[in-house]
């Protein structure tokens, strides 16, 4: 039973950060999204104390190693503009496969050669 | 999962939005299962195999999309929580992560520029609507920062939120092999990479493959966004 409550005030610890940020985001009108700002939040807190309390730790992952669950109802919605996309159905595809190919390419490249350069480098190289 | 068919009928009767959180919950359920009998790979995306059936039976029994979204936006809400969360595998990981912010910066710089260039110059090469270029350009960011740059932009939010979607799972669906044809070894840049292309949807799949993925997927997602939600819209202004 006490093991349930620190898990529930965890993730109430997860929720208020995630409002707080939303909320501050919503009120300076910034161009950061809410929750980036309330990883920042929960990030200080955890810096702070120096270290990750137990109960917090095995909330979050949790919900890291579920998180495509909560991606779903993102994908159902998708159903919704099928129509939309019918007339512009092969540049849509060509653009969505390579654009990722090339974007992953770019990242990973630029990642590895300043790596590299900066003497930085991690195991698999 | 007999107990939760006896709980469908249970709560379908209390709470729409309960019934569809649980019916969600048991094709992902049976999306792990299928992905974890066939070794954990990529191709079977948890996200792709879950709501494909969720699809077909909305068509089927004519359900309006809508009703289904009653549960759905209280999943989606749970995003906001469950990716502060982020900040618990970016502490343990801070060292390694401070030691890496050039390689970070070199790959956020040309990797949301790629991504959003290479969209726009593919669906005009071939001939796509000015309204779809304008709903793929910010394919790669989440959803809500992506919606509000079409908007900005000309496009339209919802079908950009659609391209998001999808470019998450292509991301998650083919990275590895992406990966590995590209000789992209190092966990840091793969899961980097996996979150400039294909933000939270590829750092879904990467905190499946591993931590260090996952957290640098992770920062890579949200980096991305705030650089192409101040930077998109301004180039856009420059250049048409």
């Amino acid at each position: 039973m006490r093991l349930a409550g620190q898990l529930f005030l965890a993730f109430l610890v997860l929720v208020a950060c995630d409002t707080a940020g939303r909320l501050i985001s919503w009120w300076l009108g910034l161009p950061v999204p809410g929750t980036v700002i309330g990883i920042l939040f929960l990030l200080g807190g955890l810096v702070a104390i120096r270290r990750v309390p137990e109960a917090v730790g095995r909330v979050a992952d949790f919900l890291l190693a579920h998180l495509n669950f909560l991606y779903i109802p993102a994908g159902v919605g998708v159903m919704s503009y099928a129509a939309l996309f019918a007339e512009d159905l092969w540049p849509i595809l060509v653009a969505l496969f390579a654009s990722t190919f090339l974007a992953m390419l770019a990242a990973g490249y630029a990642f590895m050669a300043v790596a590299r350069l900066t003497g930085n480098r991690e195991r698999g190289e | 999962m007999s107990d939760i068919g006896i709980k469908l009928i249970y709560w379908d009767r209390v709470f729409e939005a309960g019934f569809w959180i649980l019916v969600t919950l048991f094709f992902y359920y049976l999306a792990l299962r299928i992905q974890r009998a066939l070794g954990g790979t990529p191709l079977a995306n948890p996200v792709l195999l879950a709501a494909a059936p969720i699809i077909g039976l909305l068509i089927a029994a004519d359900i309006w999309v809508g009703d289904y979204m009653g549960g759905g936006q209280a999943l989606l809400w749970l995003l906001g929580p469950a990716t502060v969360g982020i900040a618990v595998p970016l502490y343990r990981n801070f060292a390694r992560v401070r030691s890496a912010l050039l390689p970070m910066a070199a790959a956020l710089v040309t990797g949301s520029t790629v991504a959003v260039v290479s969209a726009v110059l593919i669906g005009d090469a071939m001939g796509a609507s000015v309204e779809t270029i304008r709903s793929l350009a910010p394919k790669s960011v989440t959803t809500p920062i992506a919606m509000g740059i079409a908007e900005e932009i000309g496009g339209y939010p919802s079908l950009a939120a659609a391209f998001v979607i999808l470019t998450g799972i292509v991301g998650a669906v083919f990275g590895a092999a992406f990966f590995q044809l590209l000789r992209i070894r190092d966990e840091r840049a793969k899961g980097f990479a996996m979150g400039i292309a294909a933000h939270g949807i590829g750092t879904a799949r990467a905190f499946q493959e591993n931590e260090v993925q996952g957290t640098f997927s992770g920062i890579a997602m949200a980096l991305n966004g705030i650089v192409t939600a101040l930077v998109l819209p301004l180039l856009w202004l420059a250049f048409s």
